[in-house]
């Protein structure tokens, strides 16, 4: 990063900047077109953030429905690994994608914004750990089908309440609706039980991201345009 | 006889209009670095600097030095004092564009 500030002697100023708007009209058209340049560079096009979990849900959970239905009834014959497998490349992937989409719209913003994002992160980080280290604990001692279930309903379970819990940091009232529809729907699937949860999941989970990724991105079209 | 407002001059010229209202996008608290709000607005660094001077010598912009490891950097934010007066700005402009009845234009005075 270069110095810019002290410069300022390099550039003449443009005398008609300095000019005051032409009419009023004029003036509302400058404001807009400042917050629309502050919105569509510093806020990441939402679509980025929301459908890469989408998809990975969506196919994942997917495969997992096809290879472990319910009542162990197998839909389509995969090698059994794949469904994980999948699962894990997806989410990966995502967080990649989410995560430079995000980097690139806040990078050389610095204050509460940044402080708040953080510590958001890291709550993601520990929830997921303390699920980890519960579960590992627990599953080893649980059938098949009821490990299986537990581990996909905490780690879904985890992000319904952070989804909320972001619409609340926000004041994001979708994103709350978000993290509710989440968790719900996750309740549903579990009291369905195995096989079933994983159809709700992909269904109305991955369907939910896309939904919210898409209002957030008409909303964030509508301040940017 | 229709009163006009009086619109703040350092505000009403259009750059630093532009300037503002970027500025204002940020959430409270929040510092953006001299050449990110430059890339943003599509101004020269001169140019940018000379306006950001007046705001900052109204009291409207706060301009921090500071390092990023050994990199110098510069922050600028709005003050409380400039967003006020931008949402000042905005609310009479909008008066001005869509006039209220007599009686909330004097509870407004």
């Amino acid at each position: 990063m270069t110095e810019h500030f002290g410069d300022r002697d390099s550039t003449p100023p443009a005398a008609g900047h300095d000019a005051p708007p032409a009419d009023l009209a004029e003036s509302m058209r400058l404001i807009a077109a400042g917050r629309a340049a502050a919105a569509r560079r510093l806020q990441p096009d939402p679509r980025l953030i929301f459908w890469p979990w989408a998809f990975s849900w969506i196919i994942s959970f997917g495969l997992y429905f096809l290879h472990y239905g319910p009542g162990g009834r197998v839909f389509v014959d995969l090698p059994g690994w794949v469904p994980g497998a999948t699962l894990a490349a997806t989410l990966v992937g995502a967080g990649v994608v989410a995560g430079l989409a995000g980097a690139r719209a806040y990078r050389h913003v610095f204050g509460n914004s940044s402080i708040r994002g953080a510590m958001y992160g890291w709550t993601w980080l520990l929830g997921y750990l303390a699920m980890g280290v519960i579960l590992g604990r627990i599953t080893p001692d649980l059938p098949a089908p009821e490990a299986g279930l537990l581990w996909a309903a905490a780690a879904v379970g985890v992000t319904g309440l952070l989804h909320a819990a972001g619409g609340a940091i926000w004041l994001d009232r979708n994103l709350f609706a978000l993290g509710a529809w989440i968790t719900v729907t996750n309740l549903a699937g579990v009291l369905a039980g195995p096989g079933w949860h994983s159809l709700v999941t992909a269904v109305a989970g991955g369907g939910g991201l896309l939904v919210a990724g898409l209002l957030a991105w008409r909303r964030w079209r509508a301040v940017t345009a | 006889m229709i009163q006009v407002p009086e619109l703040d001059p350092v505000i009403h010229a259009q750059a630093r209009l532009r300037v503002v209202a970027a500025l204002s996008a940020l959430t409270s608290g929040d510092r953006i670095a001299f050449p990110r709000l430059q890339e943003v607005l599509g101004m020269t660094a001169g140019n940018l600097s000379v306006h950001l001077r007046k705001l900052e010598d109204a009291g409207y912009v706060e301009v921090t030095k500071t390092h990023h490891g050994r990199t110098p950097a510069t922050l600028v934010q709005l003050s409380q004092r400039g967003r006020g007066a931008f949402e000042q700005y905005t609310a009479a402009v909008q008066a001005l564009l869509n006039p209220a009845p007599p009686s909330i234009r004097e509870e407004r005075r």
